[in-house]
Order: C-alpha cells, then structure tokens, then sequence
C-alpha cells in the first residue's frame, strides 16, 4: 500500500503540511485568505512538540490493524482490503466517537464546527494527486512510498 | 470444512469476513435469531426515527454473497451436540426444528437482557428491553399511543432508550436504584451535564428509590410501579434496562463449561474441541471493539492459524448525547492515594487520575480531540512524561516512534 513516510528529524515545525490539508477542503478561497480561526478549517494532520520541544508529525497512518475501524460500530470507518486505505463515509458514521477513543496515537478528533464526524485522512484520494500536505513541505520530511 | 457461527452481530459478522479472507473455499454459515444485519449501539436511531433498517446495518449490502457465506436468519439455536458435531434450532416462522453439521463452530450469541427480580415483573405487551431490533421496533410502535413511558435502570442502554424517546417527541421517567446515571460510565459531574439536558428535553429521574413491585392489569397494557417507599408511579409502556448476561441458554445441556459467560483460552476455544466463541458471550467484556477483536482472533484459529487474544482489557466507553461527546477510560472515581487533575471551563470538563505519575482514569467531556492515545497510556501503564509543561500536554510525541513500514510504534 501506499503511505506517507515520516523523517521526523526533517521537520522544522512549519505547518505548511497543516495548512496545506486544511485549504483542501475548502470549498473555494486561496492560500492567502485561509482563517485558521474558522471552525470549518480544520487540518488531519499536527504537529506534536515532545517534552525536549522536537517535532512530531502526527499524521494518519492508514494502519495493517486500524484500531479506529476496529471499534466503529457504523460501518462508516473502513480499512480497504484492495488499497490498504481506511476510508471514513461521514454518511454513516452514527457519532459515537470510539474511533477517536480506540486510535492508540490520537490522531482523530470530531470537527470543531459541527461536532458531527471524524476528521480523518483520506489520502487526498478525490483530487487525484499527492496528498497536499506531502506536496507542501518545503523539507521533504513527509513522502509517499509504496510499503508492505 | 465447514464454519458454523450463531449470531450475526459484531463477532460473528467479523469472524465470517476474517474466515473468507484467509480460506477461500471453506464453506460459512451464520445462523442467527436476528433477522437483519444491524449495530445495537445505533438502536436508540431506529427509535428516535432518524434510522431505518437498513441504514443501521454496519455491513455494505452485498456482504453476504460477496464473500459467498451463507445466512440463516430468522432461525435460533437450542442446543449444541458436540459429539455429533451439530447444532439444532428452531425456524423462527414456523417453529420447525432443524440441525446443521460443523467442522468449526463460533458461539457468538452475544448478551441478553436481565430482568431484575422484582415482583410482577414479567414480559407482556408493556414490557420491553432493548438489546435486539425487535425490542425498538415494539418500543416505537409502543410509544406512540404511550402516556407513562418508564424506563428502569440509567446507564447506557437505559438513556439510550430515553434519547430515542426523546427525539420522538417523547418524555420519558428514568428509575434509578443509585444515585446518578451513567455510573459505569462517567463520574457524577460529567453525568449531571446529561442529565441536566434530559431533564431540559421533559425526562424525569427517580433516584435512590428500589421498585418493589409492579401491578399490571389483566391485560398487561398498563400497571402501576411501586417502591419501596411507598410511592407509586403509573406507566403503560416499562422499558427494563437493568443490565445484561451472556447469552449462554443454548449451552445448558451441551457439556460445554461455562460460569457467567462461556469458559475460552487464550485461543478463544471453549473447553469442546472444535468450539471456539467471540463477543459478549465470552462475559470477558461487554464492548462492540471487544467484539470485533475477538471475532477476529477466534476466526483466525478456526482456520488454523494460531492466534492468541491478548488484548488489555480495560473499562471504556464514549457517550454522545445532545452533541456533548464524553469518553472514559480506566477509574472513573479516584482511590486513596490518588491524584486528581481536573481542567475545565464552559465548554469542557476534563480529569485524569493518576497514581504514582501513571494515569488510571481519564474522563474527557465536550472535547475529546486528539486523545486516543491516553486508552493506550492507561492500558499499558506508561508513565507521564513530566518533561512536558504540564499533564495536559501529554500526547504521543514523548513515545514516537516509527517501524520499517512507517506505522508508528510506542517506544518502550
Ligand atoms: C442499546 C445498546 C447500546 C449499545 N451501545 C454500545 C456502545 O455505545 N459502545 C459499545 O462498545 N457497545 C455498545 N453496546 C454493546 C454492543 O452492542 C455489544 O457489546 C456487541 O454488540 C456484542 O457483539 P456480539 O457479536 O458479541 O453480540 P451481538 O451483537 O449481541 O449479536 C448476537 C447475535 O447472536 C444472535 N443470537 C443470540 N442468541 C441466539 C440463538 N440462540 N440462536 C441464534 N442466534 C442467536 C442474535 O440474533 C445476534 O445476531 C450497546 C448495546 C446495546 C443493546
């Protein structure tokens, strides 16, 4: 399957990758007119800082074992046997959030605006490219690879 | 060879997929009381009217002859012969009684309602529980013409119930023996926060107060609830909501040991050879993820493929009721020698007991972004890391680490 590789020591805590994933679901607007304030802007991917303040980029890992599909109970968060992806289907994700419960990296959260599904990396699988936050950063500490 | 899987819920549905997956040509067969694939967790939809049936499945439409597996609903087993290596069960319809033959076979009957011991309380056209979808399709036809909507019991499965009736238009009155609701579930302040929307939304509580009867008419349409302390409350629709057991009744005389639930290894296979079992039947836990894991494992041997289940059980569950969300994990109240750290402002409440610098308990309400990682913190007894500013600042990144394959790792 295909996932995003991650150097951690490549990152320099920039947030490209971030803002990045954040303008891709925007409906229309540029780069530059992006408010992060705006509840409906909202990232899959950050950033952590450990305890020596060095960057950890936490992004959705498309697991062999996805504990998030594990423990939904909806049929909406679902490990595809053909790509290795775990799509997520807001159309039937029924809100119980076990998801964001169960995934051991805490990786998801429920969107700030509406509090009505899971924000989750979907591999940017609708605009037929790289994932906007692999193309975005400036360090190449994010890339693609074909894995096991 | 052949699988045979009774029940068709969270288990059995995972355990036929993970057999497919890795044998081909075996031949599947699920056999289940119910009639239609659907999540339990999601009744409390079908009742408020935002679900119908079929959008409670959690399987796409097609599973069934896609993975060529055999379904026969509608059908419920009686008993097990495990030296002749089949099954008998009742065809729900027409109350025939029939057997099929297996080389492997999954218990996977999940749980079943308990009705507490409490005199006149028996099943009637009043009375319901809710466990399968037969029990919130007679709630909602109930409900409609129902003045005095009761439900016994205030933890999960019991709001359940009442958030349905609610989104019906309904107002419900909870019964509870303890002093709050959701008390397995969440500590008493994040538990008064729905409580005080249930109550907004026209729901009444009762604590404190043990039902000692019930004195239905001669019809059983409608009674009359007494407690112990004298007072009495009418009702025409009782919804029993007093916790649930395995569903071990078609073991009785099978000679497969069981206590609460039925007795596995830690390969999941009964004391019988060739049995295995999965879910809640197993009385190991009582969660839809622990059902799923289990499913899997005991799938996974059922083919011959040596799998051990060792996952760390630990108590968790998220609630979301009124679009509040809450989780828990681990200790909801703290034990002497604990330490209590709690933030919370308008729009959350957040505590983590922790004991000795490892967290034993977390209760996240209102915000709950990003925080898996403290299930695995708990489970696993991982230290808080005091490098970092404060104890809300605890995240994965002070155990990061990635394998060959880039799946991140907990570093030890
Ligand atoms: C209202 C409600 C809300 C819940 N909410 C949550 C939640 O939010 N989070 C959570 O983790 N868990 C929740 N649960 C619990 C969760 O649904 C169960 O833990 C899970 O479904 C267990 O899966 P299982 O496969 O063991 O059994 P089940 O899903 O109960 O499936 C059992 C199957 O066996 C069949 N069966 C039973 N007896 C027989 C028989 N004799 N012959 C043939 N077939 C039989 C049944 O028809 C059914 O198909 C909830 C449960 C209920 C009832």
């Amino acid at each position: 399957m295909k996932r995003i590789l991650i150097d951690a020591e490549k990152c320099m805590g920039c947030k490209n990758c971030s803002i990045a994933c954040a303008h891709a679901r925007r409906p229309s607007g540029s780069l530059y007119d992006i408010a992060l304030s705006d509840p409906e802007t909202e990232s899959r991917n950050t950033i952590l800082l450990d305890g020596k303040k060095q960057y950890k980029p936490l992004f959705c890992r498309h697991c062999a074992r996805p504990s998030c599909a594990n423990s939904c109970m909806s049929g909406a968060m679902v490990k595809d046997a053909k790509t290795g992806h775990v799509w997520y289907d807001r159309h039937k994700c029924a809100q119980c959030f076990m998801c964001v419960m169960n995934c051991p990296f805490g990786v998801l959260k429920p969107d700030r605006a509406t509090g009505k599904y899971v924000v989750k990396c979907d591999f940017c699988k609708d605009r037929g490219s790289e994932p906007e936050c692999v193309k975005n950063c400036p360090t190449k500490a994010i890339h693609v690879k074909e894995v096991d | 060879m052949k699988h045979v899987i009774i029940g068709a819920g969270a288990a059995g549905i995972t355990a036929a997929k993970v057999i497919r997956e890795n044998r081909k040509d075996d031949e599947i067969v699920i056999i289940s009381t119910d009639d239609a694939v659907y999540s339990r967790c999601m009744l409390h939809k079908f009742i408020g009217g935002s679900r119908n049936v079929a959008e409670l499945s959690f399987i796409p439409p097609n599973f069934f002859e896609e993975n060529n597996i055999r379904w026969r609903s509608n059908k419920t087993v009686t008993g097990v012969n495990i030296k002749e290596k089949r099954i008998v069960f009742n065809c729900g319809k027409c109350g025939k009684q029939s057997n099929e033959s297996y080389d492997r076979l999954l218990l996977a009957t999940g749980s079943q309602s308990f009705f507490p011991p409490i005199e006149g309380l028996r099943p009637g056209p009043a009375v319901c529980t809710l466990r399968d979808l037969s029990d919130a399709k007679k709630i909602r036809m109930k409900a409609d013409n129902a003045k005095n909507i009761v439900i016994i019991g205030a933890g999960l499965v019991g709001l359940d119930a009442a958030y349905g009736l609610v989104e019906m238009g309904k107002t419900p009155t909870i019964v509870e023996m303890g002093q709050h609701i959701l008390s397995a579930n969440l500590d008493p302040r994040a538990a008064m926060t729905y409580q005080a929307k249930f109550e907004e939304a026209g729901c009444r509580f009762i604590f404190g107060n043990r039902v000692k009867s019930i004195e239905f008419d001669d019809f059983g349409t409608s009674g009359t609830i007494v407690f112990e302390s004298g007072d009495k409350l009418p009702t025409d629709l009782l919804i029993v909501a007093a916790g649930v057991s395995p569903a071990i009744g078609l073991l009785k005389s099978s000679g497969i040991p069981y206590n609460r639930g039925v007795i596995v290894n830690e390969y999941l296979a009964t004391e019988a050879e060739y049995v295995y079992a999965a879910g809640d039947i197993t009385g190991l836990s009582e969660s839809w993820p622990s059902a799923i894991s289990q499913g899997e494992i005991a799938a996974l041997n059922m083919c011959g493929i040596k799998s051990v289940y060792d996952d760390i059980l630990e108590r968790q569950n998220t609630v979301n009721f009124f679009d509040i969300p809450s989780l828990s994990v681990g200790r909801l109240n703290p034990e002497p020698g604990d330490v209590v750290h709690i933030r919370e402002d308008q729009q959350r409440y957040q505590k983590v007991i922790t004991q000795n610098n490892i967290s034993v308990g977390v209760t996240l309400q209102g915000d709950i972004s990003r925080s898996g990682f403290w299930q695995y913190l708990i489970k696993h007894k991982i230290p808080i890391n005091n490098a970092q500013e404060s104890l809300w600042k605890t995240s994965f990144a002070d155990s990061y680490e990635l394998d060959a394959n880039g799946e991140y790792k907990w570093a030890k």
